[in-house]
């Protein structure tokens, strides 16, 4: 008896061991094993956050991300380790023997997949060998296909894997190129809209762990420990017309191999809301292979090379007088070849003629230089020199494009000298950009009314909240003065040199058209030229701004060469969006006196 | 609580004939001790427990080795099935019985575990030779040794009562008998089963009196063979030093590092349990990460997937057994019956405390499995005979009648008292 209440107390003993070790073990160091085992038991494992997609105003994918792979092997492991397989044994058919792989044939069916030959590896594993013996990396192949990576991993030799690489694909190639833009082969933005807006793009890799078995290295359910969250980056929707983009590039690209020029920009705008729909830079840079093309020609000009404008620029002068009260559509000036300022100014014509008698409006539709002067001369500089900065000139777009260039009002008025002062009202002695000069018209067509450039239409995040820019308009001129500069500019394109290269039937169309020297950049010259049209359609009911340049057309100097492309391509666009026609003719005003 | 609704029943006159069964029936199972619905209750819930848990630690490692989920505890269930009747059957046996079987059981027995030893019928699992492949069955004879070592002792300390003080005719034999057949298990190479047999023989021998005197030299021997055994083995040394080297839990180095790898892991299981437990079935270190997790180390998923509490319940309940058979002890008169309990008592009880004592650190990894909980199906089969024939003691005639009378009066006091009481409160 004595034994048993003995033996009794031993056994309390050893259960209050017992229990003293379990809260030990489960209370006390819980929380210090659970890391040690955590350590132990898991590995951290990135989370890739994919890049946003680019889609056009319809939803078109312009640029998306997919899973690449980088096939690896180590070198070491290939010219040391033994493959063994296990193949059917010839005198058994139940069974299978392991039979050891040679290293050659090995390479010869890593090679096959992805695109070398069994010698070009071996060369790989050889070369990296020489240069470092332990070495335990080196690239097969880059950025392979899942297909191509899962055949891969059924080869099952041991001294290859992958390592997951993320991919920027651009399924329209070239459309739109100029303005999407690429990413680095490590994902970075490098240009355009994806440098642009990164910020609304870029995902943000998270990193997790779980817990897996140990023999087959399977996930355990319900162990997943999310340390940093993954965010897929959002989806940035453009304003562009993937289509009419299409047609856009391809127009102004045919025009230009035609006319031997040097590049092109076409610019479609629409009237209201200030979007662009196209902006098309021929040559255009694929995304997918940027080396390919030029290095001038990857971006987009439109936006990153201002020129001196020349002629067009005579409306937002006209527009200006206008609106200052200094001028109506039937002001009179005479206009000589060459005019001399009592400053000394010395402004001529592009061609001799005699003395005309110009009203404004036929100033606009000869395109006098000496006609504009006097007109221009009407308002103090400091005035018109406002009035550009109200149209947008001198200073960035809204879009804030990499690179974009504000343009060069020659400075200040302060700084104006005596020839640059009248140059400015013809669009000499300054330079702009493409977009620029398209705003500036979309001001004149909406009634004086300048919209924000847009060419993001906003940013969808991946926790679905979306962002899209201001887009409060802003008043330049009166509608007064609008609406006299668009009547004008109507006159334009029905009695200009070209109204037979750029009829559009049915519509009404407002339009000017430049011929602007290059600047040599020394305060000369070249024997270049810019040539140009700029114009809305319907004039009645303005909808859409079109707005073409081509640098040093060497077969066609003139704005010529432009105007079929503006006439193309405003028919395209009036097609495309189902433009009602213009119902009343566009009304006469006399250009002579 | 139950008493007042039955005295009214009886009292009802209309129906006479169902209270007049319901006491017949009654009467039939009072003829079992309490003791013996103690032992046979927590020996089934420990079974059933068991069964659960081995499921739940088995089926990552099943799918891998089988390619099904339940191979490992469909087999225990299998021997949980015979297992029960019996232990059922061998609870009604009477102690005659037991002896006439105890000299064949215990020279065929260690016939088998020759068999395993010296021939090449025998398996070797983890460096331990165990195992028998007999046709389709494969078992372990060590497991049999242990039950006919329990039949047998009671049969010898019957015969022996009155030499038992003497050493030489007494002990001597005992002690070289008992120490033949175990040690032919430890020439298998299980230290763990010998460690277990060896205390269980010297265990009963203390419990049931043998004076301590006669029982130091086999003690004594038995640590010196202990001592030997373990150091001529490299791996038992490493196992031990592995223990005693203070870096264990940290990962421990060289060639420690089998040995603390499953300490380490059954503590981060018991750790992830936490108080509560993660629940049934979500064990993290059962995904191969802790070898033997439904085996030797089967308290550590427990511990995991019930926590604190359930495995102190494990604890308890097998504090429950051990009191269930202390009382067995007690209430035994005949020298087979205190013998047979105080054999299967330090057996079973002793076994589990090894166990849980490894799993916790406590002691050095000695490769026990849990009795009545752990996969193996000899050792379910063995324990559960085992017990079986101390259910058979337990329900012997006398010790029930006995204690019925006890119990009567005792109900009678308490009738008068609840009488009372209830008249007081009216």
């Amino acid at each position: 008896m004595r034994r048993i209440l003995l033996s009794a107390a031993l056994l309390i003993a050893l259960v209050g061991v017992f229990v003293v070790r379990l809260v030990d073990i489960q209370v006390v160091r819980a929380s210090e094993l659970n890391e040690q085992a955590q350590d132990a038991r898991s590995q951290p494992v990135t989370v890739w956050g994919s890049r946003g997609d680019i889609v056009d105003a319809n939803g078109k994918v312009l640029a998306d991300s997919v899973m690449r792979y980088d096939i690896v092997l180590s070198p070491k492991q290939a010219s040391k380790a033994l493959v063994e397989r296990d193949v059917p044994d010839p005198e058994n058919p139940d069974k299978t023997m392991e039979v050891e792989v040679p290293l050659a044939q090995l390479a010869a069916e890593l090679g096959a997949e992805v695109g070398l030959t069994g010698d070009q590896v071996q060369g790989i594993i050889a070369s990296e060998l020489a240069a470092d013996p332990d070495s335990d990396y080196a690239y097969v192949a880059k950025l392979v296909d899942t297909e191509t990576y899962e055949r891969v991993k059924a080869l099952d030799i041991p001294w290859v894997y992958a390592d997951e690489h993320p991919s920027r694909r651009y399924p329209n190639g070239a459309v739109a190129g100029n303005l999407v833009g690429w990413v680095d082969p490590d994902g970075a933005p490098v240009a355009g809209i994806e440098l642009a807006e990164d910020k609304c793009l870029a995902g943000a890799n998270g990193e997790v762990s779980y817990l897996h078995s140990l023999q087959d290295w399977v996930k355990i359910p319900g162990t997943e420990i999310v340390h940093e969250q993954a965010h897929d980056g959002g989806t940035l929707k453009l304003t562009i017309d993937t289509d009419l983009q299409w047609e856009v590039q391809r127009i102004a690209e045919a025009q230009r191999q035609a006319v031997g020029a040097s590049w092109a920009m076409v610019t479609v705008m629409e009237v209201k809301t200030g979007r662009l729909l196209a902006v098309a830079d021929v040559p255009t840079v694929d995304p997918n292979d940027p080396s390919a093309t030029d290095k001038a020609d990857r971006g987009s000009r439109s936006f990153t090379a201002p020129f001196e404008p020349g002629s067009t620029f005579k409306a937002l002068t006209a527009a200006s007088v206008i609106n200052a009260g200094k001028a109506d559509p039937l002001s009179q000036v005479v206009a000589p070849y060459r005019i001399v300022f009592p400053n000394g100014a010395n402004i001529n014509d592009s061609s001799g003629h005699d003395d005309q008698n110009l009203t404004l409006t036929g100033v606009l539709v000869e395109s006098s230089n000496t006609g504009m002067s006097q007109f221009g001369e009407l308002m103090t500089d400091r005035a018109r020199y406002d009035d550009m900065l109200k149209f947008g000139l001198g200073a960035k777009t809204e879009v804030d494009f990499p690179a974009e260039e504000p343009g060069d009002l020659h400075g200040d008025p302060d700084d104006w000298d005596n020839q640059t002062k009248y140059a400015t009202m013809f669009g000499q002695g300054l330079t702009t950009t493409a977009v620029q000069i398209a705003s500036a018209y979309q001001t004149i067509a909406n009634g004086g009314v300048r919209m924000p450039v847009s060419l993001v239409d906003g940013c969808v995040g991946d926790d679905g909240t979306a962002t899209s820019p201001a887009s409060q308009g802003e008043q330049v001129i009166s509608p007064e003065a609008a609406n006299a500069t668009s009547q004008m500019l109507e006159r334009v394109y029905q009695d200009a040199w070209l109204s037979d290269e750029w009829n559009i039937p049915g519509y009404r169309v407002a339009a000017k058209t430049g011929t602007a020297q290059v600047p040599d950049g020394e305060g000369g010259y070249l024997k270049e030229y810019l040539v140009s049209v700029s114009g809305f359609a319907p004039a009645d009911d303005p909808q859409f701004v079109v707005s073409v340049s081509y640098m040093n057309a060497v077969k066609m100097n003139s704005s010529a060469a432009s105007a079929p492309v503006f006439q193309e391509v405003m028919s395209q666009v009036l097609k495309k969006y189902r433009t009602v026609p213009s119902g009343a003719p566009a009304p006469e005003l006399p250009a002579t006196w | 609580m139950a008493t007042p609704p039955r005295v009214n029943r009886s009292q009802e006159p209309d129906r006479p004939g169902i209270s007049a069964a319901r006491i017949r029936l009654g009467r039939v199972f009072r003829v079992e001790s309490a003791d013996y619905f103690l032992l046979l209750g927590t020996t089934l819930f420990l079974v059933v427990f068991g069964l659960v848990m081995v499921l739940s630690a088995s089926v990552v490692q099943s799918h891998l080795e089988d390619e099904s989920f339940f191979a490992q505890a469909m087999r225990q269930g299998l021997y949980a099935v015979f297992g029960i009747p019996i232990m059922l059957i061998a609870s009604r046996m009477p102690e005659q019985f037991w002896m006439r079987l105890a000299w064949p059981a215990l020279l065929v027995s260690c016939l088998l575990q020759f068999l395993v030893v010296a021939t090449g019928l025998g398996i070797t699992v983890g460096g331990n030779t165990n195992w028998i492949q007999l046709g389709p069955v494969q078992f372990q004879p060590s497991e049999l040794i242990k039950v006919a070592l329990v039949m047998w002792l009671g049969l010898i300390v019957t015969k022996k009562e009155a030499l038992l003080g003497d050493f030489v005719h007494g002990i001597l034999p005992i002690i070289l008998v008992g120490g033949g057949a175990i040690g032919l298990v430890l020439l298998g190479g299980d230290l763990g089963t010998v460690m277990v047999m060896g205390a269980m023989l010297l265990g009963a021998l203390f419990l049931i009196g043998v004076r301590l005197r006669l029982l130091l030299p086999p003690i004594f021997a038995a640590i010196i063979v202990f001592v030997l055994v373990a150091v001529s083995s490299e791996n038992r040394m490493r196992r031990i030093t592995s223990f005693l080297d203070a870096n264990c839990e940290s990962g421990g180095g060289g060639d420690a590092v089998n040995d603390c790898w499953q300490i380490l892991h059954g503590s981060f299981a018991l750790a992830n349990g936490g108080i509560f437990g993660v629940g049934l079935g979500n064990s993290t270190a059962k995904w191969s990460w802790l070898p033997a997790a439904d085996n030797d180390f089967i308290f550590a998923i427990i511990g995991e997937e019930l926590g604190l509490v359930g495995a102190i319940v494990v604890i308890a309940m097998f504090v429950v057994l051990a009191v269930a058979l202390g009382r067995v002890l007690r209430a035994a008169r005949t020298p087979f019956a205190r013998t047979v309990s105080a054999a299967v008592l330090v057996w079973v009880i002793g076994q589990a405390c090894v166990n849980i004592g490894v799993v916790l650190g406590v002691f050095p990894v000695l490769g026990v499995p849990l009795p009545l909980v752990s996969a193996g199906g000899t050792a379910l089969l063995t324990t559960l005979f085992a017990i079986g024939i101390v259910l058979s003691v337990a329900r012997d005639p006398e010790a029930a009648s006995r204690l019925a009378a006890k119990a009567e009066a005792r109900a009678a006091a308490r009738k008068a008292s609840r009488a009372s009481g209830t008249r007081a409160a009216r």
